[in-house]
């Protein structure tokens, strides 16, 4: 396979750009998480509000919605990669870019683009209306602190958005991708957190929340950020890998 | 120049193509015919680097498509349907395309003039009918301006206009120097367009020559067809 120059690397990632951006249903997916992210913060801060305020509360509510926020981006993922899928467009897109593994890595280089901003607005506004409710209870607030967990939960939700568009890359029918990886992250890993803790450690989703959970004492055998980050970033390679693997010999 | 050598496909146990083997050349329109499931789109498929042979190769001026420098300005492809995601416009559709091969958006409007599209170009794809999606993967196929187009089925669902245009235009790239290689199973069309013609049943290549070669002693392309790819048909003209 012919190597391609910079220049083309460049003019292939804004295609895969173009081709995003101008998917109405990615921005009804981000602009609906959106919403619903405001809706849950707002839930959460009134539950909240009974409490004393603190940096750690702040950001414990604010990011109380993480867990149901991340669906919107999983969703995203698998809209990016299964788009393809629909209306034969894997076939112009490889007839135009016939070098899959580089395609295929430079789709997700643009979806990350177009996630970490998303993912950052997302994350910062929940917390962001959580201190203003709060602020007249807060006490001590730390920035540092509080814009450490808007990055990691951004990274959070920035990773888990590759290895699912990976996932749909794999999978290739967005129904299915949906269905897999749903199942997993609200059924299967919430049972396996009760029946096996030990593995919390090491599951995408569990191990990569230590990105933006604050510390928490009473726990044992926990994670850093970095580890978390580590460990959630392998995971995504790994689905990748596998997927490019897949995606270079599979018949399209 | 398009080289299809000893090609073969199998999937699963079943094998699509039997060690196929033709030519189209630059100047000509040669037509790939053959009844449902003969072969011809993963024919096309493996040309265009869609699908994997098993053996054999298929080569596109003596490269396989992957290894083509350029693939957009080297071969226009249109496969069956738009090709397009049914929620994007058809400009939208055009436009990444051309982004992806460094080709500027007015190149866009020019496509969408020629196949007569510029009206509907603001309208998602999912609106557009079978003909009009027919159009747009042609005007897809026409953005880098090749030197060789590969349609499947390029006249299926148009309209007595469309098909008459594509078989002008066919035409008039064929004359320029261009290679057209397209399959179909509309005889009366592919007999005022083509000049070479390769018949496959079976996975297996039936007949290939001049159009004049295959019609034989035959009264119609239609009747050489038919005696070549009925039950009963034998060897290889």
């Amino acid at each position: 396979m012919r190597v391609p120059s910079s220049k083309k690397i460049t003019l292939i990632l804004g295609a895969e750009l173009g081709k995003l951006i101008t998917l109405p249903l990615t921005w009804l997916t981000l602009i609906g998480t959106f919403i619903l992210n405001l809706f849950l913060a707002a839930a959460f801060t009134s539950v909240g509000l009974q409490e004393t305020a603190g940096t750690q509360s702040i950001l414990n509510i604010g990011l109380a919605s993480m867990g149901y926020l991340q669906a919107g981006f999983i969703i995203l993922g698998i809209l990016a990669a299964c788009s393809e899928y629909t209306g034969g467009q894997i076939r112009t897109t490889l007839t135009t870019v016939p070098w899959r593994g580089l395609q295929l890595s430079l789709k997700h280089l643009a979806l990350a683009i177009v996630t970490i901003p998303a993912a950052f607005i997302i994350a910062a506004s929940g917390v962001f209306y959580t201190f203003i409710r709060m602020r007249d209870t807060a006490t001590g607030l730390e920035i540092d602190t509080m814009l450490a967990a808007i990055a990691g939960a951004t990274g959070y939700l920035t990773l888990t958005t590759l290895l699912s568009a990976a996932m749909g890359a794999l999978i290739r029918r967005t129904t299915p991708a949906l269905v897999i990886l749903l199942g997993y992250y609200f059924v299967v890993s919430p049972l396996t957190r009760d029946l096996l803790p030990g593995l919390k450690r090491y599951l995408p989703d569990t191990a990569g929340s230590y990105m933006y959970m604050p510390l928490s004492s009473e726990e044992v055998n926990v994670l850093t950020a970095l580890q978390g980050t580590g460990i959630l970033m392998l995971w995504t390679l790994l689905f990748i890998i596998v997927a490019s693997i897949f995606y270079r010999r599979r018949d399209a | 120049m398009l080289e299809i050598n000893n090609l073969v496909k199998h999937r699963g146990t079943h094998e699509i193509l039997s060690g196929i083997s033709f030519k189209a050349r630059p100047g000509r329109v040669t037509g790939f015919l053959g009844p449902n499931g003969a072969g011809k789109s993963s024919t096309l498929r493996i040309l265009l680097g869609l699908d994997r042979a098993t053996s054999g190769s298929a080569l596109i001026n003596g490269k396989p498509f992957a290894e083509l420098h350029n693939p957009l300005a080297t071969v226009g492809a249109s496969l069956d349907g738009s090709g397009a995601h049914r929620k994007r416009t058809g400009r939208a559709h055009l436009r990444w395309i051309a982004r992806a091969a460094g080709l500027p958006n007015s190149r866009v409007e020019e496509v969408l003039e020629i196949v007569g599209l510029t009206d509907a170009a603001g309208q998602k794809v999912g609106k557009y009918s079978l003909g009009m999606g027919k159009r747009l993967g042609m005007a897809a196929a026409l953005l880098g301006d090749p030197q060789i187009l590969v349609l499947d089925e390029p006249v299926n669902g148009l309209d007595p206009e469309g098909i008459r245009f594509i078989r002008t235009f066919l035409r008039e790239r064929a004359e320029s120097g261009n290679t057209v290689l397209l399959s179909s199973h509309l005889m009366g069309e592919l007999a005022e367009t083509v000049d070479d013609v390769v018949i496959i049943k079976h996975g297996k290549i039936v007949a290939d020559g001049t159009l004049e070669q295959v019609i034989g002693n035959h009264s119609s392309l239609e009747e050489a067809f038919f005696a070549l790819t009925s039950e009963k048909a034998g060897d290889t003209v």
